[in-house]
Order: C-alpha cells, then sequence, then structure tokens
C-alpha cells in the first residue's frame, strides 16, 4: 500500500514540521503517559522517518514499530487541539485520520475498528441494534415524535442518543422543546448512522453509501434545517458529506445549542432561572472542530444563577477522552481522561457539569460515578427541557 | 544485571522505556541531521529515564557515573545543536516531568520552579500576580527552564535585564557524579556563571529560583515597517540606546515575505525590513519611548504602524518558524554579532543565499544595546540529501564571518563544537579544566561542545570538517 492516501501537501507537511513541541502539551494523551512518542510532535517524526526509509511505501511491512506506530495512532482521541496550536498551523487532525485511514486497509488497525465496521454496515447503528428499535427511545421516555414526509426541520437523533439509555432523555428533551415552540419538524423514516465513526477511525470503504442515503432521505423531505444534539453528527453532515459526495446537501445543519440559542433571541423560549452554579464543557467537535463556542454560554448564561468558566476550555478546550473511538480501541484510557477532564470541572465548585454532546455525557458521567460526591453531568437540552417544566 | 533493570530499580518501571519506537522519537532535536552523517553518530539513546523528583534523577546520574553510561539530559529539545541528542546511545534523561512551581516568595518576587517548567505556563501564571520574568525564551510555549538554563539564557528581555543567569538567585544541579548541590552568585568553588550555557555537559539544571521584575503599570508594543534595510538597522540601533525597550526585534526578509504575500496589509509585503518590539514602564515613560519611536522612524523613512498590527506581530514573537512551510526545511545558526556590524552580517547571509539559491529571512533579537542575537533561517529540502548537505554549509560560514567581526556562535553543542576555540579561547579553557573535575568519567553529554566525537569514540577532526564543509558548498550547484 502506497500513502497515496496522504496527500502531497500533507506528505510536505510531515517534513515541514518544526518540530518545536508546542503541540506537546497540549495533546490529552501525552499529558497521560508523558512519553514523546504518544505526542503529536513525535508521531509526525516517526512518521518522517517512516517516509525516509519507505519512500512512499507506508505500512507495508507488519513489524513491532509499526505495530506499536499503528497503536499510536488509535490512542488519539482526534480533538485536533494539536493542529490548533501548531507553529505552521498544519492540519494534523487530517493527518491523523488519513493514517488511520491507511492503517485499516492494511489491516493493522484495532480490531474493534473492523467489528464497529461490521456492526454498522448490518442495521445501520454502531451497536448493532435492530433497526426496528430505532425509535424505542420515544416508547421508554413518553416522548410525542413526529415523522412526516414533508418537514421545514428535520431532527437527526444520532446512534448515542437513540439507543443508549443514559442519553435517551436529549432526544426527549430536543422533542419536548421543538413541540412547544410549535416547529413543522420530524424524524426521518429510516434513519442511519451518520457514518461519523466510520470517517474518524480511517474505516471509510463504505462512508459514501451512509451519507448518500441521509442526504437523499432528507433533501426529499425538503427539510430546511437539520438539527442534531449530536456534534458528531453535525460534524459529519457539514464536513464530512460534501467531502464525501462532491456537493453540498440543500440544507443547513445546526447543533441544538444553536437552535436554542436562536429560540431565546427571537423570544420564542423563555427558561426559569435555575439557582445553582453551573459550569460547561464543550465537546471537541462543537467547539473546536465545529466552531460553536458562544451559543451555549448563551444559553446557560440566560438562566443558570452563577455559571463558571472551567479552565482550558471554549476553542481550546479539553478533550473528556470520548472522541476518535478511543472508548472502544481502549477504554481504560478514555475513562482516565475523563476523570482527568471532570477534576478540572468538579474543580470550578459547580453543582451542575453541563455538556451538549451525548458521548461527551456519557464518559463525564461514567467519570462521576467513579468519584466521591459525584456531580450531575447533564445535557444542555435537558436541563433547559426540565427547567421548562417540559420533563 | 541489565541496565534496565538497574534503572528501573532507581524511578519504577513505568518510567523506564527501551521501545525501538520510543529510542526512534527521542533520537533528534528541531534540527534534521543529514542522513550521510547520522552514521556517525549513535542518536539513538539504549534506555529513556523519566525521573518524578530531583532526587530520582540524580541517583539515575550516579547509577550512570558508576557504570560509565552517557546520560543525555532533555528538556523540549527546542534547540537545534544536538545539546538533546544523543551521539554515544546510553541514558536518556527526559525531564519534562520535573515540571512544578515549587515555591513563590511575593514579597520578593522570588519565584523558584523546577527544571521540566515550561516557560509559557511560567508566564501564565504570573500573569494574575504583581510580578513579571526579566527575560524568557522565544519558543517559550514548550521551552523548558531547565533547556534555557543550559543553552545561554538569551531571549525576549534581555535587552533590558540580561541574560537568565543575571536573573538567577540560585540553582539546584545534579552533578556528573549524582551529587546534588546547589550554586549561587557567592557560590566558592563554582558560580552560576560559569554552569549556565554549559549545554547540558557540566551539570544537569534541577530547580532554578528566579529574580521576577515589578509589573509596569503600562505597557506597549511597537511596529515599523522600512523598505531599506539600512535605515531599519540605524533606526534600531538608534532607539536601543535612546528608548531602552523590554525587546526590539528586526525582521529581515529575503524574497520570503514578497513570495508568502502580505500578512498583515500590502506595505507588509514591499517592505524590506520590520522593526517591533515592546515597551513597559510607567504610563509618562511608555508614551514618550512611543512618542521617540514615532519621530525616530519618520525620520528615518520608515512607515508607523498602528497599535492593533503591533500587538499582533508582538503576540507572534513565539512563531519565527512559520516560514517553514515554504522549506520545508531550515537551516539557521544563532549567532551574536556586535550592533554596529549587524548590516554587513545580513548582507553577508543574503549574499551566501543567493550563491546556493535560497530564500533567507533573518531574525535579530537585540541582547543588549552593542549587541544582536542575529538568526538566520535559510530555506532548504533535507529530502534532496546532498543538496541540503551542502547548504549545510552554510552554518559554518555565517560563524566564521561572526567570529571575524568580534562575535560568536551562540551556542555549539556538537554541530558548532569546532567554532569554540575561535569564539570564546579564554572560555573554552576553564570550560575544559571544569568537564575534567566535574565529569571525571565523561559520562554527562560526552562528545559534545568541547569536541564532537562520534560514534567510535574518536573526535571529528576540525580540518577534515572544514575541508568537508567547504568542499560541499563549492560543489552545490551540481546537486
Amino acid at each position: 500500500m502506497s500513502s497515496a492516501l496522504l496527500s502531497k501537501l500533507q506528505r510536505e507537511d510531515v517534513f515541514a514540521c518544526a518540530q518545536c513541541g508546542y503541540c506537546v502539551k497540549w495533546c490529552p494523551i501525552y499529558d497521560r503517559s508523558g512519553w514523546e512518542s504518544t505526542s503529536p510532535r513525535g508521531k509526525v517524526f516517526l512518521l518522517k522517518k517512516m517516509l525516509e526509509n519507505s519512500g512512499p511505501n507506508l505500512f507495508t511491512s507488519n513489524t513491532r514499530i509499526i505495530t506499536e506506530f499503528v497503536q499510536r495512532l488509535f490512542d488519539c482521541t482526534t480533538c485536533g487541539r494539536c493542529g490548533e496550536k501548531c507553529h505552521l498551523e498544519l492540519d494534523l487532525l487530517d493527518l491523523w485520520v488519513r493514517l488511520r485511514e491507511l492503517s485499516v486497509r492494511q489491516g493493522l488497525a484495532p480490531e474493534s475498528v473492523g467489528l464497529m465496521e461490521k456492526t454498522l454496515f448490518g442495521p445501520k447503528n454502531i451497536f448493532g441494534m435492530d433497526s426496528q428499535s430505532q425509535r424505542d427511545w420515544a416508547t421508554y421516555t413518553g416522548a410525542e415524535i413526529k415523522v412526516q414526509d414533508q418537514a421545514e426541520i428535520l431532527y437527526f437523533v444520532g446512534c448515542v442518543t437513540s439507543y443508549s439509555g443514559r442519553s435517551q432523555g436529549v432526544a426527549q428533551a430536543i422533542t419536548a422543546i421543538l413541540n412547544h415552540v410549535g416547529e413543522n419538524w420530524s424524524l426521518m423514516g429510516e434513519e442511519w448512522c451518520c457514518g461519523h465513526p466510520l470517517a474518524v477511525s480511517g474505516a471509510t470503504e463504505g462512508y459514501r453509501e451512509i451519507a448518500e442515503h441521509n442526504v437523499r432521505a432528507i433533501e426529499n423531505m425538503h427539510a430546511k434545517t437539520v438539527v442534531s444534539g449530536c456534534p458528531g453528527c453535525c460534524l459529519a453532515f457539514r464536513e464530512e458529506y460534501p467531502r464525501v459526495l462532491g456537493r453540498k446537501p440543500n440544507f443547513e445543519v445546526i447543533h441544538f445549542a444553536q437552535l436554542l440559542d436562536r429560540y431565546i433571541t427571537q423570544g420564542k423560549i423563555r427558561i426559569p432561572k435555575l439557582d445553582a452554579i453551573a459550569t460547561y464543557h464543550d465537546p471537541c467537535e462543537l467547539a473546536r472542530l465545529g466552531g460553536v463556542v458562544d451559543e451555549p454560554r448563551r444559553v446557560l448564561g440566560s438562566f443558570v444563577g452563577n455559571l463558571i468558566e472551567p479552565e482550558e476550555s471554549g476553542r481550546f478546550g479539553r478533550c473528556c477522552g470520548a472522541g476518535g473511538l478511543l472508548k472502544a480501541t481502549n477504554s481504560a484510557m478514555s475513562g482516565e481522561l475523563a476523570e482527568k477532564r471532570l477534576t478540572m470541572l468538579n474543580s470550578t465548585g459547580a453543582q451542575v457539569v453541563v455538556s451538549a454532546c451525548p458521548s461527551c455525557d456519557q464518559n463525564l458521567g461514567e467519570a462521576s460515578s467513579r468519584f466521591p460526591n459525584s456531580k450531575r453531568v447533564q445535557d444542555l437540552a435537558e436541563l433547559v427541557a426540565q427547567q421548562m417544566g417540559l420533563m | 544485571m541489565s541496565l534496565e533493570k538497574t534503572v528501573t530499580d532507581v524511578v519504577g518501571t513505568d518510567r523506564v522505556s527501551t521501545s525501538d519506537l520510543e529510542r526512534i522519537a527521542y533520537s533528534h532535536d528541531l534540527a534534521p541531521i543529514p542522513r550521510n552523517i547520522t552514521g556517525l553518530f549513535n542518536n539513538l539513546p539504549d534506555i529513556i529515564v523519566k525521573p518524578q523528583s530531583l532526587e530520582e534523577a540524580a541517583g539515575v546520574m550516579k547509577l550512570a557515573n558508576r557504570l560509565r553510561v552517557p546520560v543525555t539530559p532533555r528538556g523540549s529539545a527546542t534547540w537545534g545543536y544536538g545539546g538533546a541528542v544523543p551521539t554515544m546511545g546510553g541514558i536518556l534523561l527526559d525531564l519534562r516531568g520535573l515540571n512544578k512551581i515549587v515555591s513563590f516568595d511575593e514579597a520578593k518576587g522570588l519565584l523558584t520552579v523546577q527544571c521540566g517548567a515550561v516557560w509559557k505556563d511560567i508566564l501564565d501564571f504570573l500573569e494574575k500576580t504583581g510580578w513579571e520574568l526579566p527575560v524568557y525564551p522565544s519558543s517559550a510555549p514548550s521551552s523548558t527552564v531547565g533547556g534555557f538554563a543550559a543553552t545561554g539564557g538569551l531571549g525576549y528581555g534581555s535587552l533590558e535585564y540580561g541574560s537568565l543567569v543575571e536573573n538567577v538567585a540560585s540553582a539546584t544541579i545534579i552533578l556528573p557524579t549524582g551529587e546534588k548541590t546547589v550554586i549561587d552568585p557567592n557560590s566558592g568553588w563554582v558560580t552560576p556563571p560559569q554552569l549556565f550555557g554549559s549545554e547540558g555537559t557540566l551539570c544537569v539544571f534541577g530547580e532554578l529560583t528566579l529574580r521576577l521584575v515589578p509589573r509596569r503599570p503600562s505597557a506597549a508594543p511597537f511596529l515599523a515597517y522600512f523598505h531599506q534595510l539600512s535605515n531599519a538597522v540605524e533606526v534600531a540601533n538608534d532607539l536601543v540606546r535612546r528608548t531602552r525597550p523590554f525587546s526590539l526585534i528586526l525582521r529581515a526578509f529575503g524574497f520570503v515575505r514578497a513570495r508568502e504575500r502580505a500578512l498583515l496589509s500590502p506595505e507588509d509585503a514591499e517592505s524590506g525590513a520590520i522593526i517591533f518590539g515592546y515597551y513597559a514602564g510607567m504610563p509618562d515613560q511608555v508614551e514618550e519611548s512611543l512618542s521617540s519611536f514615532a519621530r525616530r522612524v519618520a525620520d528615518g523613512g520608515g512607515i508607523l504602524r498602528p497599535r492593533e498590527e503591533a500587538e499582533f506581530e508582538w503576540s507572534e514573537r513565539f512563531y519565527p518558524l512559520r516560514i517553514k512551510k515554504l522549506g520545508p526545511t531550515v537551516l539557521t545558526s544563532d549567532v551574536l554579532v556586535p550592533s554596529n556590524r549587524l548590516i554587513e552580517m545580513v548582507q553577508h547571509a543574503w549574499q551566501l543565499g543567493c550563491e546556493a539559491s535560497m530564500d533567507v529571512e533573518i531574525e535579530n533579537i537585540w541582547v543588549s544595546p552593542d549587541q544582536v542575537l542575529f538568526f538566520p533561517l535559510f530555506l532548504s529540502d533535507e529530502r534532496r540529501t546532498l543538496r541540503y548537505l551542502s547548504h549545510s554549509a552554510i552554518t559554518k560560514k555565517l560563524i566564521d564571518r561572526a567570529i571575524t567581526m568580534g562575535g560568536r556562535s551562540y551556542g555549539y553543542g556538537v554541530w558548532n563544537s569546532f567554532h569554540f576555540t575561535a569564539s570564546e579561547p579564554t572560555r573554552r579553557k576553564e570550560f575544559a579544566k571544569l568537564k575534567t573535575l566535574l565529569d571525571p568519567n565523561d559520562v554527562l553529554n560526552p562528545g559534545k561542545t568541547l569536541t564532537a566525537k562520534t560514534r567510535f569514540g574518536l573526535s571529528l577532526p576540525k580540518v577534515l570538517y572544514a575541508g568537508f564543509l567547504e568542499t560541499l558548498w563549492r560543489l552545490g550547484e551540481w546537486f
């Protein structure tokens, strides 16, 4: 397998990397291990050596060094903070993903990646659940849902929210708020996984089929806006589908935090005050990669008595460890990163930890259950719906 | 008993690695080594150790001294002369784990930090206090306290406050024998100026107590463009005497900026040089300095830029390597030159660049009114191996010229060790004596600074090095 998957620019970038180390201390994985090979700088240097030694052919032999290197590629949350701190503004995140893609094609990726891919292409969700049960969350939560042929707003629920008990309240909250506002909204007739896990894991072979299905179905419904409570789904629709399909879908894609912000500005909702100290954890895929930083803060600021900013937040926010499929490839590491992040969030003295991503909510929530005197970790949509008395 | 097992007994299993992948990851610093000569040195450490306390670091050093195993201390490896890279394998001591702020005496302005602390973290820590750092390196976002102490200690703030060693109250060091001791300006047997800048060959810096300076009530950055380099140099030299900024930097462009297009404005693209920097002091002093700056820039034919552009340029001071994207490799050689000879040095660098068809951008930081840290960035391509090797001769040529001007190489490491005698003959003699005294078994960063020793235990003769590079330079056009 040649390194043709790496663009010419990326191969240039590997040599352009200044090796200044500005990225190193910002990498949550390096922060945990302290070993150079786990740092973005270390990985770029190792890649450079491989390119020097093997020319354009990467990962052709299954030596111990290659195996260890591929492990480093998957011991990464793809949080993208390394690129933000890069002296040369290199697109390191894209480099990591392309390298994962190469290792998948060479059969060197961790088993869990293949398993996820196989599972996803069966019932079209990452949990391998029967696709008929995709809307069971509504039954469990008692949510009032709508499935129409046409609608102004399409609510894309996502796999984690649909199938994971801990997150189904987010779907209940979102539907309750959409109904409260009186929106003309709908769920998809047949919602497939957005495919984002395929994109970040490098198992991209069938991704186009997924993107085509979801985009075509939504365009047939003439939806103007797709809203999701999952930043990963939003990224798939907004960034990955146009790349895979070669065109932009005919609808806008926003996260539910952005819609809440619009509702507040337009006076469509009023949220009763919450007399508590809260702090907000920025999901990487929403804040850094999606550029949505101010909206959730404006929403929270409109009703929370005391909103405290944690350290390492906003665009440079620290990853909770849930991203990049790390939970599947190295769940112990993912848990440790969540504990570290939660410690930072707890140090604000907040009674409620709020986020806006089902994966972050889960990972932080699980870490919280391992802490004595654990704090509530809540999704923004749930907190708003609860305050409004809608759930 | 294996080396790994012996070291593990000192620091524990999870902080020792002999993995091949890890050894490669630690086998380099900023500067790519031409592949043709990598064979001369054993850059791969045999074992990497991450101590978590000074006691552990001292324990490893003591063990290495007993077993006669080379030790290479390493911070963030942001220096480009091989100081943090092994040349004979051995133990690599990764000191980044020793990164704590040990104590802060807010009344006296004394801050004690461990060697692995990153300068930018210290700057951020002090932001909430009434104190400031007098001096910090241009690589502050990643470079460590120990690394800066070991490699010269000149940087932003040196113009006003001198080098790092002048701003250190005391230092806890680990000697090559593993003994831990404290030195200060009144130490009898060895003083900080003898050890600072010793490039990790005489001691390992463990902790430093920094003398801070009171935060000034007012501060402002400044920026001006010049079409004529000579005008920019003249104005800069005048300003450092008249107004004494915290820092003053002159950036001279070859064709780089034109290729890169305007960073800030059309005038920027056309400028041959820019001057930027930072004033701090009482509000009226800062205002007076800014007025003097504006007048002098106008008199010198420069273009004064607005405050927001000055702020942007000052915030970019940690990113001089951005042009590397056009390389992809940069060749550099920091030298100290007398400020009244700077224009000659810049012209010389440009001529050399033209001869070798290398574009160049030059960063010049005034470290005193009379001395400039000259930092050229020649664009090259390490993938064209022979051509890159030929290009690398430019570093020797620059140092040679700096020495004839009364300047010197800023550091020696492996690659510039041949210039130590010509640059600083007296210091080198004293340095060699200290090395013998402090490191009788030659275990701490051996084969550097005083000599460039190969993996075979032989030092490269200067005549061979000089002849080799000069020949390559002449053959350069054929590569």
